[in-house]
């Protein structure tokens, strides 16, 4: 294990969870965290930080940025992976421009025709961008790429 | 066992709880709902509102039938487990989502009974789908999955690229 190379795994729970879980081969090299949502439905992980919904209240947003900035820099993650939702767009801000993390985002499985919200804020600043269907790639630009889907 | 599960969204999906607590006493299985936000309360079915994701997953493996709302997350581990799955989308017009997305992911699966992965729009076709799927399937195998491969073997490039 390389301490001084994280990698921050960020998403809601659900869907956009059990996308990363399927992906984790890929990160295991490296020592890894997560950030998401807590739920309902959410079990306990380790490595795993939780904060509440931003889409429920603005303040749930405001401590949201605060402690995403205080976990970034205890954690000081090199790379950001994530699979959305909204979760992701002040986490890949914060992460780009405050701790110069290299960015990866992978459009969720349920987007087939039409971009996300999350996927549009994030484009401009990812640094790796793919999406799980090929009809999507001309809704984004040039740096988008299809190499294939989970479903 | 047929598992029947609506993810994790708010608005709940009361049209697919009351279509299958309707159609039960036909269904010649045990069922079990995990019925997430939505209000209706079967009378015919075993359910809960949630159960921790690793203790759906169990309920997933065990499962001869999944039926379920189009969301990704339920039909990847079907997926993965070789369960067959029946998808009813969730519609905007019912106020059962902020947009149409899963009529769109249903439709783009449309094709992938051969996988196991059975689609139908409306509740009134639940009914003859489920008895037809638990009549006819033949197992399926999960084979690897050529696009996780690649988005592994993508992602992995990158780390290794941007980290060394």
């Amino acid at each position: 294990m390389k301490p001084d190379k994280k990698i921050g795994l960020i998403c809601s729970p659900g869907g956009h969870l059990i996308e990363v879980l399927r992906l984790l081969e890929a990160f295991e090299d490296y020592p890894f965290f997560f950030l998401t949502y807590k739920e309902k439905a959410t079990s306990s992980r380790k490595n795993t930080y939780y904060m509440m919904n931003f889409a429920k209240s603005p303040f749930n947003l405001i401590f949201g940025i605060l402690k995403i900035f205080y976990i970034f820099l205890k954690e000081r993650p090199k790379i950001l992976f994530s699979t959305g939702a909204e979760i992701a767009i002040p986490s890949f801000y914060i992460g780009k421009f405050l701790f110069h993390t290299k960015l990866i985002y992978l459009e969720c499985s349920a987007q087939v025709y039409h971009p996300s919200l999350t996927g549009r804020w994030v484009y401009r600043i990812t640094d790796l961008f793919l999406v799980q269907w090929e009809p999507l790639l001309k809704q984004y630009g040039p740096k988008a790429k299809y190499v294939g889907g989970l479903i | 066992m047929i598992f029947v599960t609506v993810g994790n969204d708010f608005r709940g999906f009361d049209r697919l709880l009351k279509k299958m607590d309707e159609i039960a006493p036909h269904i010649p299985r045990e069922m079990v709902i995990q019925k997430g936000y939505s209000r209706y309360l079967p009378k015919n079915i075993e359910h809960f509102d949630f159960v921790p994701m690793n203790k759906a997953i169990e309920y997933i493996q065990k499962s001869e039938l999944v039926v379920s709302h189009a969301g990704i997350g339920t039909i990847i581990l079907c997926k993965e487990y070789g369960i067959p799955i029946l998808i009813l989308p969730r519609r905007k017009a019912y106020g059962e989502h902020m947009n149409d997305h899963q009529l769109e992911i249903a439709q783009a699966l449309e094709k992938r009974e051969g996988e196991n992965i059975y689609v139908v729009y409306g509740e009134d076709q639940l009914e003859e789908k489920i008895l037809k799927v638990l009549m006819e399937r033949t197992r399926y195998t999960p084979t690897e999955n050529i696009g996780r491969v690649n988005l592994l073997r993508t992602i992995k490039e990158f780390i290794k690229r941007t980290l060394s």
